[in-house]
């Protein structure tokens, strides 16, 4: 008899057991407890006289123009991060991927922002960024541009928000990118190069296609994480001015911690959770991995 | 020397430097955070605006002060010892238990599979900063307080990572599984002897990104444990980039610190990723 | 090939017999009515920490009662993260300790919510406690917690580069010749034309705590205010005159270009500025770190129509959870860390101002004239933050309309600004 492994069902649950369990209860369950919290007026400070109260947190929550502002910050960072950082981690993982000199130099120096504490690294940006003597204005003075406000101004702050993401978090991507590349056999290579195609042909029919699962991945957490922005904003220019960088999470958080009010943080967290995962079906759809569970 | 010979060296040399100046972008708060751990506080802001920025102090007398008095200040070396045991314990069960389960959705097929793996993804969209206190209830429900249990356990199990390794699975052909099968060996003989090895891509990039998960860590150590003795590093990192006055120049020693053994880390499953590639005889030329 | 593999278990087994040896170590002890638990926001290796070690090891000894407390030590993040965080944990897990330290902002919603309960009979020698202690700890008339050090803000000024702009000593103010919102200016002014830029840093660019703490003393000089007294409206308070002429004055140094919405980091410290607003902790820095800088402190700038010094105050204090069963060995706990000697005990070595009248005088001829000048100003014309229950939303729309006014160009007409930001405080009121 032919025994196919990928029929016989009772074993796999062994294998994911670990995960499974580990899973449900720190993420799974707390975030039921959320869904729970969402219909009561849970204070932080007073948790014994919490009460249910239907669907009053809901119903500020419509009204709310703070979480309606920070709904259409995260879309604007959604929006350009997306293919600034994706773009910039595929560029850089091919750089790496290929044998040269100082190979190890350039891996270290592309991943130095994901390791290295945000504490550093904002301290350089807001020296950079300043707007009266920083680095860029006088760069930019240099090619006749007036002198830019950036993280003080409504209109440009979410734009160095996003300039900063993308150069802290492509490395992190390029890892990913990096083990997907590593994972394409060279026999195929050598194959396509001895039918004469150029260095251009063979990453368009060879590389983006063999590439597509980890592209797939790393789109759809990508995308999410995106719409989890939170450190930012809050280290950089604590949503501000105007709220103008505030974001979801963030305000979330705030509202929950700072604020105490855990019952209305509960309720922002569902419907914000619900709609991520709306828009990560619709994204996954677009990018052709509905069927990625075969 | 041919003509297109010259070419390609020029070209070479070309390449190499716009590379070179693209990583010195990505680079330059690294340099900056160690030069600056290697000079007064005061010289970290005078020197700012100038290239100086990214140099040490000229006294070599003055590389070793923030060191030192940063020592003296904390007992550096436990911080670092909790930290290690417990980003090494993570990393270790972070592999085997996301691979395993990235192996159970890859290579098998069960009822409600689909379903689970849908929810999985679904739980990526959970933002860990919001549910932390739920998370502490079930931890204390469980008597895992003050223990290290508290801080390993919830990090082992992470929906990115079984993600990463059923998409390493998947790429793995399955006749290689049933010719397995033919000489005799069991699914879990072929998991650790076949498989693993052949993800080793994953591995290596799941063992990175859970060790600087683990280290960087600092809400949830301290929520979780309560004796002082048990604390990782980033809690002296967090004291001592928050009690005023604030020294510049030892929050950039102690991050230099923090920071190294990510570098080594991230080093070392790069290094053993390409060589596992050349050893399964996938790698590049 | 194999020998990773056999790492990766190595370590998988060794972490697991790890896991085991800490376990196996029980909590020990904790038993009995003399035994009390505290927890502190700082950690063991700082100079508050080293304090608190003195200090209890001294309790533990010299009490006659035979309590035994043991701290734990909790160090914080940026505004208080990680230790409250932890603090909220144990409330919803009933598991607070029987004394805790909290910062004052928060007196009200713990006491509000009944986390801690009044301490009024165990401070001994209240009068000589400073009147902001009391104020911040204060509650529906009750006292809650006690401050145990006292903070405080002036303007630092560079020696040097007053010279250069031609002001004299004279010309400076100090705590008995107060200098009014115009002469500040004015100076301001000087200094910006000599130096052709930015005088002074006021610390606009962060938009946390700071933004109240520091500048409410501005509306306080001018007699308004933030809320009623009863913390009930901010609607008519918030929106006055009074409160408004404060908000302009932040205004007009903005758009004059006397101070700046984006100081450079350090800018005092470097030479760049001239002037600097920040808290005593700014003494210690500038003594180790900068020594090359010649540099004194003058008072808060006073309203013009009033001529009221007024400077900020705050502080950690100590508190009983509502939740002990140990009120008289809690009780005795904080009667005597909050006593003389032990407070002056944390306040010299945290290099912070005192909290007790009688320890001020003790400390006076062991600290910097700077430091005295900021322990007199304190003295004079401390004024506490108001106890709110929503404080932390009321602090963040404060810093919020501090910001909106520095915007002068979106924001000039600051009677209509402060309107919009009292109806949106309101809704933090009750």
């Amino acid at each position: 008899m032919h025994r196919n492994s990928l029929t016989r069902s009772s074993q796999a649950w062994l294998y994911i057991f670990p995960a499974l369990l580990i899973l449900t209860l720190f993420l799974f369950i707390p975030a039921l407890m959320s869904i729970y919290y969402s219909f009561t007026n849970f204070n932080m400070l007073s948790p014994q006289t919490r009460v249910f109260n239907g669907l009053t947190n809901y119903i500020t929550l419509l009204k709310d123009p703070i979480f309606g502002r920070s709904l259409r910050n995260i879309g604007q960072f959604v929006i350009f991060i997306m293919p600034l950082q994706v773009g910039t981690a595929l560029g850089l993982a091919l750089i790496v991927n290929k044998k040269r000199a100082g190979n190890t130099f350039f891996k270290i120096s592309f991943f130095a922002p994901v390791v290295v504490s945000l504490a550093v690294t904002s301290v350089l940006w807001l020296y950079i960024l300043n707007p009266e003597q920083g680095l860029l204005n006088g760069v930019l003075s240099h090619f006749g541009i007036s002198a830019q406000p950036f993280l003080t101004s409504p209109k440009q702050a979410m734009f160095a928000i996003i300039g900063i993401s993308t150069w802290q978090g492509a490395g992190y991507q390029m890892l990913i990118f990096l083990a997907g590349l590593q994972n394409i056999p060279t026999d195929v290579y050598e194959a396509a190069e001895l039918d004469g195609a150029n260095a251009w042909e063979r990453f368009i029919h060879i590389t983006l296609p063999m590439l597509k699962p980890t592209s797939v991945m790393i789109l759809t957490t990508t995308f999410i994480d995106a719409f989890k922005l939170i450190i930012q904003p809050m280290v950089m220019t604590q949503g501000g001015p105007m709220n103008s960088t505030i974001t979801p999470v963030y305000y979330i958080y705030r509202t929950g911690f700072t604020d105490r009010q855990l019952g209305y943080a509960s309720a922002m967290s569902v419907i914000y959770g619900a709609a991520i995962i709306i828009f990560t079906i619709v994204q996954r759809r677009i990018t052709g991995d509905d069927n990625n569970v075969k | 020397m041919s003509n297109s010979h010259k070419a390609k060296i020029a070209k070479t040399i070309i390449s190499t430097i716009l590379i070179t100046l693209l990583a010195l972008l990505f680079l330059f708060p690294l340099v900056w955070m160690i030069a600056s751990s290697m000079k007064s506080e005061s010289a970290i802001y005078h020197d700012l605006s100038s290239y100086r920025a990214f140099l040490p102090a000229f006294d070599i007398n003055q590389w070793g002060k923030a060191y030192s008095s940063l020592l003296a200040r904390f007992n550096v070396f436990i911080y670092i010892l909790n930290s290690l045991f417990y980003g090494l314990s993570v990393t270790a069960g972070s592999v085997i238990v996301n691979s395993l389960a990235g192996y159970g959705f890859s290579k098998f097929r069960f009822k409600g599979r689909r379903f689970l793996f849908g929810l999985l993804l679904a739980m990526l969209v959970i933002p860990g900063e919001t549910i932390i206190i739920q998370k502490f209830q079930i931890a204390r429900g469980l008597g895992m307080l003050n223990t290290p249990f508290a801080v390993i356990v919830p990090a082992l199990a992470g929906p990115f990572n079984i993600y990463m390794f059923k998409n390493f699975f998947d790429a793995i052909s399955n006749d290689i599984i049933e010719s397995a099968q033919l000489e005799g060996a069991g699914m879990f003989r072929i998991y650790w002897q076949i498989m693993l090895p052949m993800a080793k891509p994953a591995v290596a990039t799941v063992g990175t990104l859970s060790f600087i998960g683990s280290w960087n860590d600092y809400i949830w150590p301290l929520m979780v444990l309560t004796d002082s003795s048990k604390f990782p590093l980033q809690v002296a990192i967090t004291n001592i980039n928050n009690s005023q006055p604030v020294y510049m120049n030892q929050v950039m020693a102690i991050l230099t610190i923090s920071t190294i053994p990510l570098i080594l880390v991230y080093i070392f499953f790069q290094k053993y990723l390409v060589q596992g590639m050349g050893a399964s005889g996938t790698g590049e030329k | 090939m194999k020998h990773w593999k056999l790492s990766l278990l190595a370590v998988t087994v060794l972490s697991i017999m790890g896991l085991s040896a800490c376990t196996a170590k029980s909590d020990s002890g904790a038993s009995g009515d003399k035994n009390i638990e505290m927890w502190v926001q700082y950690s063991k290796e700082d100079p508050e920490g080293k304090a608190m070690k003195t200090n209890i090891a001294e309790f533990n000894k010299t009490n006659k009662q035979g309590y035994k407390a043991t701290v734990q030590y909790i160090p914080r993040s940026g505004s208080g993260g990680g230790y409250e965080d932890k603090i909220n944990a144990a409330l919803n897990s009933n598991s607070l300790p029987d004394v805790l330290t909290l910062d004052g902002p928060n007196t009200a919603a713990y006491a509000d919510s009944k986390i801690i309960q009044p301490i009024d009979k165990y401070i001994a020698n209240k009068d000589d406690v400073l009147p902001s202690i009391i104020n911040q700890g204060t509650y529906k008339g009750k006292l809650y917690a006690i401050g145990y050090s006292e903070s405080g803000v002036g303007i630092y000024y560079n020696k040097q580069m007053f010279k250069e702009a031609g002001i004299t000593d004279q010309e400076l103010p100090s705590l008995t010749k107060k200098w009014t919102w115009d002469e500040f200016m004015d100076i301001s002014k000087r200094l910006k034309n000599k130096f052709n830029g930015p005088a002074i840093d006021m610390q606009l660019s962060d938009h946390s705590e700071m933004s109240l703490y520091s500048l409410a003393p501005f509306i306080w000089s001018a007699d308004g205010s933030i809320t009623n007294k009863a913390g009930t409206k901010s609607v008519g308070y918030f929106d006055s005159a009074k409160t408004a002429s404060a908000f302009q004055l932040i205004q007009n140094l903005v758009k004059d270009g006397y101070t700046t919405i984006s100081p450079k980091e350090k800018g005092f410290q470097t030479g760049k500025y001239a002037m600097l607003m920040s808290g005593s902790w700014t003494i210690q820095e500038l003594d180790s770190q900068y020594k090359d800088i010649d540099y004194g402190i003058l008072p808060y700038p006073v309203s013009p129509k009033t001529k009221k010094l007024v400077s900020p105050t705050g502080s950690w204090q100590y508190a009983m959870s509502a939740s002990t069963t140990k009120t008289k060995a809690a009780g005795a706990l904080i009667k005597f860390l909050s006593a003389k000697n032990q407070m002056y005990r944390t306040s010299m070595k945290m290099t912070v101002l005192p909290a007790r009248k009688s320890v001020s005088k003790m400390m006076m001829s062991k600290v910097t004239p700077n430091m005295q000048f900021l322990i007199k100003q304190n003295q004079v014309s401390g004024h506490a933050r108001p106890v709110l229950i929503k404080y932390p939303q009321v602090s963040r729309t404060f810093a919020e309309t501090v910001t909106k006014a520095t915007y002068y160009k979106e924001n000039p007409d600051v009677a209509a600004l402060l309107k919009k930001q009292a109806t949106d405080m309101q809704q933090y009121l009750k």
